[in-house]
């Protein structure tokens, strides 16, 4: 009995730890969720004993600060965004120019991919190949992905990605990966509704948990998030504006910059809150603010599996949300550890604001519940999850 | 012991596939099926092939023998993947154990021969079982349909599958048990199993259907997914498995009550109708007359009829009757009740009257009990008119005669459509399929009857005018005319009395060359048809030579090259395209002084402001070039305009060079308005929900869109509103600059107010002339029913309305004419009633005629309230989904509180109240009027004349 299960655990044990496992994104430097979930994810696996390399198409403009040395390999393939390819049809056969840089494009891809197929052939025996955004497809289609498990990722709602070109582009390139993961289960069971069958689903892992929660005691309201249209800053003020007259003591801080700047900020000047809105700029330090803050507010347009809601939870901050994407309804239990509002339904995030605002014992309680409940997406838990689901494709 | 470890894999599958051969598995099924199994994504799965020795026919025989070949050699081919297991014992129940019995998987799933396994099924149906610990996990399955082609799965599998869901109860997903959502696509638990001993029953048999269905009683954890796991499962044959579905039902019907679940034991009797005794009715039309008879007879054996009659009683009529003819073995009724059920609203039987009660026969007429089954007063066949009605003539003899044909039949009519005194024309109809082109012959003999005719006629080759080319199939009808009326039935035609014994030398103009034979057959709608053939060689070797001539190289590549320029000239008509090209060079067009284009409601209709700006230009003799847009149709369009259809090219042209643009709605969004063009939006209604960037859609949608929508709303110079309320809201919500709001009123509701005038001085009477189009006498009052838009139905489907208009009709026919007016984006199905207590108006032009006409309105959150509200006359709001609408849309104002008339929500209370009208038409007047003086506070009856002046005003000075 003990004679036969002992080398049963010996031969787990030595797949578990040591896998060569590949990430990758469209950039590794970009400011944004995806870059900061893979380099968090990245950390993990390597502290777990995975040799680790990050693999982005490209370099990005706005860079997402990072320390030097990451203790694992980062390869760019392109020094900036590759050109888009634009095949040469009828009368532009004519055009000489455009044909060479169509030529140009292919070779130069050509070239990439070798470069991706001969770092995949350093991998040894059970090396996992993670494609956190469908756009790299592009060019691991044609690489040779021969002996690695591949899992692709779309870290985004079924609604959203419906609405843009990478709905297609899902279409067109997942279904030949060996396993393909949402964020939550319910865009997972979209897409099989869809006629996809290799769907899974890994939510986001929360990154720290805070020795201290939020006092909570500051009357203050806090959003964070790029000052960009998918994160609907502009409804937020439209929502404040109903909340402001109500409550003249409270304060909103709206953390982030990003192209709307000027836009929202007119807008918050003909709505009248210059008074009682504080525009942040950018932190590195969200604890630090979230710990000013008593109540979180997110009214974005679209999210995936939204981590500055999380970190708002573990700091033991109460939130208000638009209930935009199943992976919001999937962090926050409405009337349980967090408040939600019908999406776009300013009036409603208005309603559940004051709420939140008018109450401190509301305020404590959800707060207390969000940072116990939140723990369940620890980075200990989603890395099990993980390792399980590297074991189950194997088998 | 060596041998075995050489011959397996050392570690247990994960899953083990039990295939099934059954008796009629060939070689092609059983090796699809493995194949499915070994290309699984999940490497550690078991295909375990379960033969038995079956005693079938000869050719079932060798079909089985090869089977078992294919299965030994996949066996031999994939010895560690591959297992055989051979039960020595017949039957579903013993394959299935035997298999059971031999399977090391830690979790089972069962195949039949034939089917196959979605490649990624056991990966999904695994990772499902081990994050939700279930004991069984199902997902979804498909089947073969008649064709054998296509696939499709039952109606109920979208819903019971529509998300990933853990149940421990299963009154969560009845379907499970109550229908056999178990028959396929499901794994179980391999523990689970062996703890509660559960196997086949090996006396039932389908004991597949009853082991699901017990299998999801027992588990403790049961989970759903929604991926596909199994296709290709066998086209169900009802009539040969019959027994054993009526078995099966029954077994797991007792199982349901023995624990308790006695609601979903009823449950699975009403399915048992659904799933079972209709498909197997409908099969009738196709099966010869021997075949529907013992189907009959053993459908009679194994039915208790009059055990089942009650919960059979729910069923809608036809359903109803058609399962209690086949529990009574009637072959012939269950022919004709399947033919009502292919074509909705057929007359199949002699009906019967019975104390102002229509019953589908005559038979059982005196046993109460009886009755209430045989009641089909709600069809509403006695309200029928013989051009209204549709009929069975079935064909009773179809024989070659002297070098034609002898055809014969029966005409059912319902209830005196045609009193045998009434004198009536018959012919006989030929119609050319797909074309408009008809010919006819009187019928040489009718004998009329109390309850229909018989008709015979012989068809002479001579008399039917063909050419012979391009003129295949030709559909047969009778045609009776009588009294102004006409009556059109086809020919129902049973297949053994047409075919190949029918055929009758053919004459075509043409010659003999081209066709030389008349082949009467059945259309796959069960009607007689004509099919002209060459069958002798002169007409088969030039039938051979035009195939050549048109089908050989150099056709081909004229067809290719056709096909590929008329699909470039789709793409140029595209309205991609059109777009394009109107926004890069028809824009440039120099604008034409005096020229508008009109549109309303996105060209649907000749009606609206744009209509009452029209008439008002017209009236004022103002020399204007006026162009029309229609959607479909110019029928109704007014004729001294020119008429262009929405998006063609003329209708580009016409918004290019146009001075005014003016519509109630919204011209295409992706059409720029020219530089020299003046843009009226009338609009089409005060708004109760939240309208453009105030609907929550609107504003969770991203820049690109909304940018869509303001550009388009950018458009408008000029936008009509008809009090504070509009400006507050619409204003707002398209984001309009006070200065293009034209503060009017609707030039649509002059009429109202005009209305409300003469009412006031000399009375309502007489009413307006559409009344007495519609057929309204005076005595009765004139009810508008309409309700708000819904979304449009999907699959062609039409929309339900929320107000039971049947029930409606019943209570206050003798009184009331109730209008039906459905929004102009759906069309609803309406019952039929009794005549002159219903009229649908949906396609009338203009809304505000009706609303004149309207002596009450019963709506919901349509804005037909604001305008109506202006005639001061009884409003009634029957909204039950009120809170769920203004919830979901969100709202301007709460109607509760400011409605012009008692806002209702059960349709109970909306027939009580509607009962006394005077008392609604008093106690609202206050808040009527106050909402009518709130909402439409700047409609005084003037807008058209001051719209015109305000827009036109360089031609009135003239």
């Amino acid at each position: 009995m003990t004679a036969g299960t002992a080398p049963e655990t010996s031969r787990r044990e030595t797949s578990r730890a040591g896998r060569d496992i590949f990430l990758v994104a469209n950039t590794t430097d970009e400011l944004g969720g995806v870059t900061a979930w893979m380099h968090q994810m990245a950390r993990l696996f390597q502290r777990y004993g995975h040799r680790v390399h990050a693999v982005g198409v490209h370099r990005a403009d706005l860079k997402l600060s990072l320390p030097e040395d990451l203790g694992y390999p980062v390869t760019n393939l392109y020094p900036e965004h590759p050109p888009t390819p634009r095949p040469v049809r009828g009368l532009r056969r004519l055009d000489v120019r455009r044909r060479r840089r169509e030529a140009d494009r292919i070779a130069e891809k050509k070239r990439v991919v070798d470069r991706l197929s001969e770092l995949f052939a350093t991998a040894r025996p059970g090396g996992i190949l993670i494609v956190t955004q469908v756009w790299p497809m592009e060019w691991l289609r044609e690489a040779d992905t021969a002996g690695l498990t591949v899992i692709g990722m779309s870290h985004e709602s079924y609604e959203y990605s419906k609405a843009c070109h990478r709905y297609r582009w899902i279409k067109h390139n997942y279904p030949s990966v060996d396993r393909w993961l949402t964020l939550t289960q319910e865009d997972a069971d979209r897409w099989i509704a869809d006629g996809m069958h290799n769907v899974g689903f890994m939510p986001n892992a929360l990154s720290r948990l805070p020795d201290e929660p939020s006092p909570r005691d500051s009357r203050t309201v806090a959003s964070i998030g790029r000052l960009h249209d998918q994160k609907g800053i502009d409804l937020l003020l439209d929502t404040w504006a109903e909340v402001a007259p109500e409550r003249p003591d409270w304060t909103l801080r709206i953390y982030g910059a990003g192209v709307e700047e000027e836009a929202l900020k007119a807008q918050c000047t003909r709505l009248g809150l210059d008074g009682s809105v504080r525009w942040m700029g950018r932190t590195d330090d969200v604890p630090g603010a979230l710990a000013e803050a008593s109540v979180f507010v997110q009214s974005s347009r679209g999210e995936g599996f939204p981590l500055a809601l999380m970190e708002a939870m573990a700091s033991g901050v109460p939130c208000a949300a638009f209930d935009c994407a199943p992976g919001v309804r999937e962090i926050v239990q409405d009337e349980v550890d967090g408040l939600l509002a019908p999406a776009g339904d300013s009036g409603a995030l208005a309603r559940q604001l004051l709420r939140l605002t008018g109450s401190a014992q509301l305020r404590d309680t959800m707060g207390e519940r969000a940072r116990e409940n939140v723990q369940r997406f620890s980075e200990e838990e989603i890395l099990r999850r993980w390792e399980d689901l590297f074991d189950f494709l194997e088998s | 012991m060596t041998d075995r470890d050489a011959a397996q894999p050392r570690e247990e599958p994960l899953v083990s596939c039990l295939v099934i051969c059954g008796p009629t598995a060939g070689a092609k099924a059983v090796t699809a099926t493995v194949r499915s199994v070994l290309g699984q994504s999940l490497r550690s799965v078991e295909a375990v092939l379960v033969t038995g020795d079956q005693a079938g026919g000869e050719g079932e025989q060798a079909a089985a023998a090869q089977g078992r070949e294919a299965a030994a050699a996949l066996a031999a081919e994939h010895p560690d993947r591959v297992r055989l297991v051979h039960s020595d014992t017949d039957g579903v129940a013993a394959l299935r154990n035997a298999g059971l019995d031999a399977a090391r998987g830690g979790h089972l799933l069962f195949l039949d021969a034939g089917e196959l396994l979605q490649a990624h099924a056991c990966r999904n149906l695994l990772a499902a079982a081990r994050s939700s610990d279930a004991d069984l996990v199902a997902g979804r399955w498909t089947r073969l349909t008649g064709s054998g082609r296509k696939e499709s799965a039952p109606d109920w599998q979208d819903e019971l599958h529509a998300r990933t869901r853990t149940l421990t109860d299963i009154g969560a997903a009845p379907e499970l048990v109550t229908r056999d959502s178990l028959a396929s696509g499901y794994c179980v638990r391999r523990t689970f199993l062996d703890a509660h001993g559960l196997r086949h029953q090996a006396d039932a048999e389908r004991a597949d259907l009853v082991f699901g269905a017990v299998a999801a009683l027992t588990a403790e954890r049961l989970t759903l997914v929604p991926n596909l796991i199994v296709t290709r499962r066998a086209v169900p044959d009802h009539g040969r498995d019959f027994a054993g579905l009526v078995d099966a039902g029954a077994r797991i019907g007792r199982e349901l009550a023995d624990r308790g679940l006695d609601s979903l034991s009823a449950e699975r009797e009403r399915a048992l109708a659904d799933d079972v005794l209709l498909p197997l009715a409908a099969a009738f039309l196709r099966l010869p007359r021997a075949e529907r008879q013992r189907l009959a007879r053993q459908a009679a054996e194994h039915l208790d009829g009059a055990a089942r009659a009650e919960r059979w009683a729910q069923l809608p009529p036809v359903e109803r009757i058609c399962v209690r003819l086949l529990a009574a073995g009637d072959a012939d009724g269950v022919h004709a009740a399947a033919y009502a059920l292919a074509r909705p609203g057929t007359v199949v039987s002699t009906l019967v009257e019975r104390d102002d009660r229509i019953h589908w026969s005559a038979e059982g007429i005196d046993d109460p009990q009886a009755r209430t089954t045989t009641d089909v007063t709600e069809l509403g066949h006695q309200y029928r008119t013989l051009s209204t009605v549709q009929v069975m003539n079935r064909l009773t003899r179809c024989d070659p005669d002297g070098g034609g044909l002898a055809l014969a039949g029966t005409v059912l009519l319902p209830l005196d459509v045609l009193p045998p005194t009434q004198d009536a024309v018959t012919w006989l109809e030929f119609k050319l399929r797909g074309r408009p082109r008809t010919f006819r012959m009187p019928v040489d003999e009718t004998v009329r009857r109390r309850d229909g005719f018989d008709w015979s006629v012989r068809v002479d080759p001579a008399r039917l005018p063909v050419r012979g080319m391009r003129e295949r199939t030709w559909d047969a009808r009778i045609v009776v005319e009588a009294n102004g009326e006409k009556l059109l039935a086809d020919v129902l035609a049973e297949p053994e009395l047409t075919g190949p014994r029918a055929v009758f030398p053919a004459r075509p103009r043409l010659g003999r060359l081209v066709a030389d034979t008349w082949q009467p057959y059945t259309t796959a709608r069960h009607h007689l048809a004509l099919e002209l053939r060459a069958e002798r060689s002169p007409a088969r070797t030039s039938r051979r030579i035009l195939h050549y001539a048109t089908h050989f190289r150099p056709a081909r590549t004229i067809r290719r090259l056709v096909k590929a320029l008329r699909s470039r000239r789709d793409r140029l008509n595209s309205g991609a395209v059109k777009t394009r090209v109107y926004n890069k060079l028809l824009l440039r067009l120099p604008t034409r002084r005096d020229s508008a284009v009109f549109e309303s409601h996105m060209g649907k209709c000749y009606g609206d402001s744009p209509r009452a700006i029209h008439e008002e230009l017209r009236r004022q003799g103002l020399k204007l070039r006026c162009t029309w847009a229609y959607a479909k149709s110019p029928a109704g369009f007014p004729a001294d305009a020119k008429l262009v259809r929405r998006w063609s090219w003329r209708y580009l042209w016409a918004l290019a060079r146009a001075e005014f643009w003016i519509d109630n709605q919204g011209f295409p969004h992706g059409l720029d308005k020219p530089a020299g063009t003046t843009y009226l939006q009338t609009w089409h209604g005060t708004a109760y929900k939240r309208m453009g960037f105030d609907e929550s859609r609107v504003r969770m949608q991203n820049v690109p869109h909304r940018d869509r929508l303001q550009r388009a709303v950018d458009r408008f110079d000029r936008f009509l509103v008809r009090s504070e309320h509009d400006i507050r809201t619409l204003g707002n919500a398209y984001r309009l600059p006070e200065s293009r709001l034209l503060p009017l009123g609707y030039p649509r509701n002059d009429r109202l107010v005009a209305a409300r005038v003469r009412e006031q001085s000399e009375g309502r009477f007489p009413r307006p002339a559409l009344a007495a189009e519609l057929g309204i006498p005076d005595h009765k009052t004139i009810v508008l029913y309409a309700p708000t838009f819904r979304g449009v139905p999907k699959n062609g489907r039409k929309a339900q309305l929320p107000l039971d208009v049947r029930k409606f009709t019943e209570t206050f026919g003798d009184r009331y004419t109730l209008l039906v007016r459905a929004h102009y984006m759906e069309r609803a199905e309406l019952p039929v009633c009794a005549p002159g207590t219903l009229i649908d108006v949906s396609d009338h032009h203009d809304v505000s005629e009706l609303l004149c006409l309207a002596d009450a309105l019963i709506t919901d959150y349509s804005s037909i309230m604001f305008d109506y509200a202006l005639l001061d006359r009884p409003v009634v709001l029957f909204a039950p989904d009120l809170d769920a609408y203004a919830a979901d849309r969100g709202s301007y104002f709460d109607l509760r509180e400011q409605a012009p008339g008692p806002v209702i929500e059960t349709e109970g209370e909306l027939l009580r109240v509607l009962a006394d009208l005077k008392r609604i038409d008093t106690e609202h007047a206050e808040r009527r009027r106050a909402f009518a003086a709130h909402f439409g506070a700047y409609d005084n009856g003037d807008a058209a004349r001051a719209v015109v002046d305000a827009l036109f005003v360089r031609r009135t000075c003239k």
